[in-house]
């Protein structure tokens, strides 16, 4: 029954907020030995757990190739919490928590530990009343995905629901990607699949739509006859931290471009969605994703660091990092000039830039407006005054900022850059949600604004194909930019050709 | 340090935030996201700062209290503070204005708090104890946008007057109740324990909070209710209809998280006020 027909007849539900609380359910973690489960997932279900937000009747159940006992699982994810959790760690919230946390131990090819696991799944709803409603959250690489989703349609129940969370990254080019699209098709609904982006999860990018379309004051002037360009940077200082595996396969395009990078473009230009309901928000993304292209080859920039100083620290180059091939053409920065082809962004640039071992750990989306068309002042008294600026800072210092030309106090008429900063903690401060707390408990919920829809995840790989195409046709000079600076000259080049500079450089 | 005019407090508020920020560093910010009023008569000193305490890290705002002592002579105190915390390699200030309206000048409030008010920011005051509902009363509520009592500061025996007294004022701010507010948990339980008939009622709590209970009994269900009340300071039991009401889980919020979560909402609640209507018959 929805939450409206119950209230028309229940008289005592009206006026009551109703808690955004899921039904009772099992939540399976496949890929529970792995980093992310102890960095990330476990940690966020502590902190719902501590705000008394995860459903009443609940479990877990972690599933890894590794042998371990129930008992040396929940002391390994305890571990986890104490070490990650944003929160102070709570033996009576701990304990609820772990009192219905279970592990077991899965090939994934093997038919038989998928029979073990549903009978275990079957054990666990009945000691805790979770009615057959399962989330599956696939913590593993994208080639395990497609074998585990049939084996779970195979053995799916009549009675409750089942919600897929899948991981990024969703495949590994456009084919793979819907190649995997089409098998889970086969067995669920688009309804039923969550592919994670956890950028989305974020305050400070779901903020970018409350400044967008909350204020009056933006959206008139949020298009090319006022903005002069984009910028968004999403950068790293740190390096690869031991998942060479991992990202020689991957590098930068498919690591954040494909997914985090292309995301945030398509919250910049997205039209205002009719309302936030998942299809309207997706439907005016995916308009943005189809719109996009790159200018041109010349329009892309890649780059691998070498060894340089991060925080006054030596590091070493990529290609001396344990695991990698020490002649690698794996990029680690990939900078580029993108166009949305619409009617409000014809030929306003949004420039991206990512990259690991980046000068500082940095994600900013700046709106650049245009100068003013015509300042009566004196040439010297406006000397070094930028246009003005809106920067969304996503992480970290979560906020926004406005740079604005103000007058200097005394005699004279000098004008300069002031900032006017909105800093998001400094205003709301009750702790900013980490990303995964919110997308699972939006994946429990059935609520999907905040996920990627299959046509938008294949429209970001027709982008990441066609620039990957192109770079077949020539091999950089890797490495060619030192840790710890601003990336290779290649891309100071490629925006200096538009008479811009990246900001901060 | 002090001041006795609004002029001279705004300058001291000044001083105080630039004096907070290191040399060298960037400025502390000046954070706000509404006034927030307390009416402190002298009883309620202590209880209001340290709700205060717990109340300004989570919502940076100009805290205005209000302390009336009507019997000393005329005069006008005003001392400033700015409370900074910690924010990345910067701080966040608020700030907080005690005003001690001494004597006459206890009958004019509005006048001292209308000038402090940051402008284009909601107004919250929060009223300790039971209010004379006078004209003192009233020029506050007409400058406020939300107006929060706790009825369980009024004493058991002018409950019922002060019901009809707020029902009276609805229509002019927004109006809540934290002894409201502490039954929800219960008004949550009794919802799920629906359907019942419910013509009587036992509740061991405050009687503010007997009352509200019974109150929004009869406004949802549409017929009278009877209530039986036991003393106690937080709601222990409810009984309908001899039944009783399971507990709900987990502990109360506590005074400054209660009123923390009042600040966070701006429109009328329509369920409260017939509430509170029927509270008073």
């Amino acid at each position: 029954m929805t939450a409206t027909a119950e209230q028309q007849q229940n008289p005592l539900l009206q006026g009551l907020r109703l808690r955004r609380k899921p039904e009772p359910c099992v939540l399976v973690i496949f890929g529970a030995s792995g980093d992310l489960t102890m960095r990330k997932l476990m940690p966020a279900l502590y902190s719902l757990a501590m705000r008394r937000l995860l459903p009443d009747r609940f479990a877990i159940v972690g599933a890894a190739r590794s042998d371990e006992s129930d008992d040396e699982f929940r002391e390994r994810m305890k571990e986890a919490v104490q070490k990650y959790a944003r929160d102070e760690f709570r033996d009576d919230v701990w304990e609820g928590l772990a009192s219905a946390m279970y592990y077991s131990t899965l090939d994934f090819s093997d038919a038989a530990g998928e029979d073990r696991l549903a009978q275990r799944l079957t054990e666990v709803d009945r000691a805790h009343s979770t009615e057959g409603n399962r989330v599956y959250y696939f913590a593993v690489p994208p080639s395990a995905i497609g074998t585990l989703v049939e084996e779970i349609a195979k053995r799916r129940s009549a009675e409750g629901w089942i919600r897929l969370i899948v991981e990024k990254p969703f495949g590994r080019d456009l084919a793979s990607a819907r190649e995997l699209n089409t098998r889970i098709a086969e067995h669920f609904g688009e309804g039923e699949v969550f592919r994670i982006d956890h950028y989305l999860g974020k305050e400070t990018v779901q903020n970018m739509l409350a400044l967008r379309f909350a204020n009056g004051i933006f959206e008139p002037i949020w298009n090319r006859q006022f903005i002069d360009h984009v910028q968004i940077t999403v950068a790293e200082s740190m390096g690869i931290e031991g998942r060479a595996a991992f990202y020689e396969q991957s590098g930068a395009v498919r690591d954040i471009f494909q997914n985090h990078l292309l995301q945030l473009v398509a919250i910049s230009a997205m039209e205002p969605p009719i309302d936030f309901t998942a299809d309207s928000v997706r439907n005016e993304k995916v308009k943005v994703l189809k719109a996009l292209h790159t200018p041109g080859p010349k329009s892309v920039a890649r780059g691998q660091y070498g060894r340089g100083f991060v925080e006054g620290q030596e590091v070493p180059g990529y290609r001396e990092e344990e695991g990698v091939d020490p002649g690698s053409m794996t990029e680690t920065f990939v900078a580029a000039k993108l166009y949305v082809d619409n009617w409000r962004w014809a030929d306003t640039p949004f420039y991206v830039r990512m990259g690991k071992r980046l000068a500082r750990r940095e994600t900013t989306i700046a709106i650049q407006f245009k100068s003013a068309p015509h300042p009566p002042f004196e040439e010297a008294s406006t000397e070094g005054l930028k246009p003005n600026v809106l920067v969304v800072h996503v992480q970290p210092d979560e906020g926004v900022s406005l740079a604005i030309g103000a007058k200097v106090p005394g005699a004279g008429m000098t004008i300069r850059n002031v900032h006017m900063d909105f800093l998001y903690g400094g205003a709301f401060r009750t702790g900013l949600p980490e990303a995964y707390e919110r997308l699972i408990l939006d994946a429990m919920l059935g609520e999907q604004t905040l996920f990627t829809r299959t046509d938008e995840v294949e429209e970001q790989w027709s982008l990441v194909d066609a620039i990957i195409a192109a770079w077949r046709r020539d091999r950089p000079a890797f490495p060619n930019y030192a840790a710890g600076t601003w990336g290779p000259v290649s891309a100071d080049d490629l925006i200096a050709r538009d008479g811009r500079s990246w900001r901060r450089n | 340090m002090s001041a006795s005019t609004v002029l001279g407090i705004e300058r001291e508020l000044a001083e105080l935030r630039d004096a907070a920020s290191a040399p060298g560093q960037a400025p502390n910010q000046r954070t706000s996201v509404m006034t927030h009023l307390a009416w402190v008569p002298e009883k309620w000193e202590d209880a209001a700062e340290k709700t205060l305490a717990g109340l300004a890290e989570q919502h940076p705002s100009r805290t205005i209290l209000l302390f009336p002592r009507p019997d000393d002579d005329d005069e006008l105190d005003m001392d400033a503070s700015v409370q900074c915390f910690a924010f990345g390699d910067r701080a966040v200030c608020a700030e907080v204005i005690r005003v001690r309206l001494c004597g006459a000048r206890s009958r004019h409030p509005a006048s001292v708090v209308v000038p402090l008010l940051i402008a284009d920011l909601p107004v919250f005051v929060r009223w300790r104890g039971m209010p004379a509902f006078d004209e003192v009363f009233d020029e506050i509520v007409d400058v406020v946008d939300r107006l929060i009592v706790d009825s369980t500061e009024w004493p058991d025996g002018k409950l019922e007057h002060g019901y009809r007294e707020l029902a009276q004022r609805f229509d002019r701010t927004v109006i809540s109740d934290i002894a409201w507010e502490r039954t929800e948990r219960w008004r949550r339980e009794l919802a799920g324990a629906w359907p019942f008939d419910a013509r009587e009622i036992s509740v061991t709590a405050t009687r503010a909070q007997a009352l509200l209970i019974a109150g929004w009994l009869r406004s949802r269900l549409g017929h009278s209710v009877a209530v039986e009340h036991e003393p106690a300071d937080v709601v222990m039991s409810v009984y309908v209809d001899g039944k009783a009401i399971e507990a709900p889980p987990g502990e109360p919020p506590p005074p400054s998280e209660l009123l923390s979560d009042q600040l966070e909402r701006f429109t009328r609640d329509p369920v409260y006020e017939a509430a509170v209507r029927a509270a008073a018959d």
